[in-house]
């Protein structure tokens, strides 16, 4: 149940019109019953992991609160890691690591036969147990109070605009919105409304209509040095419409039902170094990486080698959060590479205080971007060889490939674009909601517009349910 | 308050008529879309038909995939030349179906039917001339195909006629025009309905509003039809009763175009074209999973072998394209990326086994 199909439209109208007349207790039984549902609907099995990891990380945090002795505390904290790392790594990772020891045993002339099982990956798993990693967390460190009430903390895991591809809550943001009876103002309304809106638009008009383009490339077809290039780039704006749309529309619906969700995105494409990308790609993940890895690695504290080190490790598990593969580990290894060496040459560097600087370096970001994604698209490792060889030694199109690849790529990203320049411009999301009223109906028409005309309705599920 | 509601509504009205004609010049300078006012020009409303290709009509269209020079001759049919009457010696095969047939993304000249006939032309006898007739029309289903055969193909006096049935959609289509058999057209168009018609030719004539069109469509059949969508329909384990219906209604057609051309002194063949997802296992992948996500349960090859199983009492000789599609290395190359339309190795492909059906269970007969 996408959040762009029709049956999932049928779902929220009925959920919000329930939403609106009920009390605040019921609303949340309501809110529990229908995030339910909403699991099941991908596949009702794995409802019973949803359920262990709540029940079993509310009763732990409240242990921990409650225990005076720090020992036990720790050991608290180790059964809820146990249990959440341990249902994670099985479900994610048991098919990886038994098949790359397969391969390594192979290497060495030994014939292993493990039993390997067809492990299927819960939907929506990364998210929800990174979340409930951060409270248990959160609770041992003193942060934050544990919940009080077990139907608020079923609902703070499964609330079902965040609960398959995040963004990734942290209980002190959203705990205290369950809790408490909310009101829903018409600031809210509008701007979930828009949200709404603009999430649709990312997905089935930007991301859904270069999903082609990219396809063709990386699934095999002809390709040289330009085709690569396009596909890359076409790519970046693919992974950020579909995933910054999800985060988009996850927000906007919770607006209209009076909670505040985290910004997930900020114009990550506009930015000028790699650690200021990690401040606007993926917020939610990046922060809880950095809070709750990066941090207690040790951070920035020690010499500039330890940082470097730090941001590498964090990197690579990062990567290795959004899958089973390879690729995603060179990935998070070229992201943690990318970070240390730009620390190097801000260590060195000027800040850059023209605007035509601060273009030049962030088109030159964007490329650096664009080599990250090409890894994390790509099928293999192999492929990645591949089109490095073709992007650095063969600079050449398949015949029409302007035609084919190059307009269509720039008809759909530049309505985008001009809509966050303007937003970036104002660092305000909601900034079209500020335009004189001729041009706010303008952008409104645009959106609605090419939605209507090329959305991709029928198009392929968001990428980060895989993760 | 009134005043200020109207005008925000007027200014809305004028925003979105701003984008409107922006966006019908943008996408008619663009072309690219089966939109197209060059595209549509290439068909007319005929009252015996319904709507065929309009003769001496011509485009050029284009799409992200392809861009393909289309001509239609006197006749009405997709062709460079026109067919004239028989000369002595001369032998025709006319192919009837769809866009499968029609084939708008290739060349004419390597649509499968050009093809064959260069195949049958290179192993004819001295004094033996072959002409293979393409009377494939964008959107027709088995009756609107009868309906062609007697008002325009049976002119062109063919010897052979082979009928290329189109396992994904003919079923299904055959039902909406199940009465257009017996009414031998389609209904006449009623005082009461000039209102629609003249709805429909401005919704025709504009690119944007035919968008919006196909959207409603899409959404009303959402709303209305339970299940899978509609065109999967033949192929689900537990398929609705209109499929039932629509082989009945198809073999009905096929067995007029059979007795029709058996008077006329033709042989008829039947040709099971299958959709793309019947030979690309990631195709077949993504729509099983769409038609389990909406309750029902895909059989990649059952419409057919349902199509087989219906059209077995006319005791025609029938080609099954699948095995041999399916058996070609890398046979997702044998159709088009983002349509599901055959590309030119495809034709190839299926010129190769039409040419040896004909000579093996068609002509030797």
């Amino acid at each position: 149940m996408v959040f762009t199909s029709l049956q999932f439209a049928g779902f929220f109208v009925v959920v919000y019109a329930l939403y609106r007349v009920v009390p605040h207790r019921a609303q949340n039984w309501l809110l529990v019953a229908a995030s339910y549902y909403f699991y099941a609907a991908w596949d009702w099995r794995f409802l019973s992991l949803l359920l262990g990891s709540t029940v079993v990380d509310f009763v732990v945090a409240r242990a921990i609160a409650r225990a005076d002795d720090a020992g036990r505390r720790r050991r608290l904290l180790w059964v809820s890691l146990a249990f959440n790392f341990g249902m994670l790594g099985f479900f994610k990772y048991f098919n990886f690591f038994a098949d790359s020891l397969v391969a390594l045993f192979a290497t060495i002339g030994w014939q292993a036969d493990p039993v390997t099982l067809q492990v299927i990956l819960p939907i929506g798993i990364s998210f929800y147990t990174f979340m409930t990693v951060s409270y248990v967390v959160d609770v041992y460190r003193g942060e934050i109070a544990p919940a009080e009430s077990l139907l608020d903390f079923a609902v703070f895991v499964a609330y079902f605009p965040h609960l398959v591809a995040g963004p990734i809550l942290r209980a002190a943001l959203l705990l205290p919105q369950i809790s408490q009876p909310r009101r829903i103002s018409r600031t809210q309304i509008g701007e979930g409304l828009w949200l709404l809106a603009w999430g649709v638009f990312q997905k089935v008009f930007v991301a859904d209509n270069l999903a082609p383009l990219v396809d063709e490339v990386f699934g095999g077809g002809a390709a040289g040095g330009g085709d690569v290039l396009v596909a890359v780039w076409a790519f970046a704006f693919q992974i950020y419409g579909d995933f910054a749309g999800y985060s988009n529309m996850a927000r906007g619906m919770s607006k209209l039902m009076g909670i505040e969700l985290n910004v997930n995105f900020r114009f990550p494409y506009f930015v000028t170094s790699p650690q200021e990308f990690w401040r606007h790609w993926h917020i939610s993940l990046s922060t809880w990486l950095r809070d709750y890895l990066y941090i207690p690695l040790g951070g920035n504290r020690g010499s500039s080698w330890a940082t470097k080190r730090n941001l590498l490790i964090t990197m690579v598990l990062g990567g290795l959060w959004h899958g089973a593969a390879w690729t995603f580990v060179l990935w998070g290894l070229y992201q943690g590479l990318v970070l240390g060496v730009a620390r190097t040459i801000s260590e060195f560097g000027r800040p850059l205080t023209r605007t035509w600087q601060r273009v030049a370096v962030a088109v030159l970001m964007f490329q650096v971007t664009c080599y990250g994604w090409l890894i994390f698209r790509a099928q293999s490792v192999g492929q990645v060889a591949e089109f490095t060889r073709a992007l650095l030694v063969e600079p050449r199109w398949t015949a029409g490939a302007l035609d084919t690849r190059v307009v269509p790529f720039l008809l759909v990203v530049a309505p985008l674009l001009v809509v966050h320049g303007w937003q970036a411009r104002h660092d305000d999301e909601a900034a079209v909601l500020r335009l004189p009223r001729l041009w706010r109906y303008a952008v409104f028409g645009m959106v609605g517009y090419l939605v209507l005309l090329f959305g991709d309705f029928e198009g392929a599920e968001f990428i980060y349910f895989q993760f | 308050m009134v005043r200020t509601v109207v005008g925000r509504l007027a200014l809305l009205a004028l925003v979105l008529g701003v984008e409107f004609v922006v966006l019908e010049a943008g996408m008619r300078w663009a072309g690219r879309s089966e939109a197209a006012p060059g595209f549509q020009a290439l068909f007319m409303q005929d009252p015996q038909v319904g709507h065929r290709l309009q003769p001496g009509a011509s485009t050029v269209y284009s799409t992200p995939e392809f861009t393909t020079a289309l001509a239609i001759n006197a006749e009405g049919v997709r062709d460079d030349q026109p067919i004239g009457p028989k000369v002595p010696g001369e032998r025709r095969v006319v192919i009837l179906g769809d866009s499968l047939v029609m084939s708008v993304q290739v060349s004419f000249g390597e649509t499968f039917g050009e093809r064959l006939e260069a195949r049958l032309q290179a192993a004819a006898s001295p004094g033996e001339a072959w002409r293979v007739i393409n009377a494939g029309v964008q959107g027709y289903g088995p009756v609107d195909e009868w309906l062609f055969y007697r008002r325009v193909v049976s002119r062109l006096e063919p010897d052979v006629v082979l009928v290329v049935v189109f396992a994904g959609n003919d079923a299904i289509e055959a039902v909406d025009k199940a009465a257009w058999i017996d009414a031998d057209g389609p209904p006449a168009v009623a005082a009461t309905e000039a209102a629609a018609n003249s709805l429909r030719r401005v919704v025709r004539s504009s690119m944007v509003l035919q968008n919006v069109r196909l959207r409603v469509d899409q959404l009303r059949a959402r709303l209305t039809t339970p299940g899978p969508e509609r065109p999967l329909a033949s192929y689900l384990a537990d398929p609705p009763e209109e499929v039932a219906e629509g082989l009945t209604v198809a073999r009905r057609a096929i067995g007029l175009i059979a007795a029709s051309a058996d008077a006329d002194g033709a042989r008829t063949a039947v040709v099971l074209m299958p959709a793309r997802f019947q030979v690309d296992d990631a195709d077949f992948g993504r729509l099983a999973e769409r038609a389990r996500a909406a309750g029902g349960e895909l059989v990649r090859d059952a419409a057919t072998d349902r199509f087989r199983d219906a059209l077995a009492p006319l005791a025609l000789p029938t080609l099954d394209l699948l095995p041999r599609l399916r058996g070609e290395p890398d046979p997702v190359g044998l159709f088009f990326v983002r349509n599901i339309h055959l590309t030119v190795r495809g034709h190839t492909v299926v010129a190769d086994a039409l040419h040896r059906f004909l000579a093996d269970e068609v002509l030797a007969r």
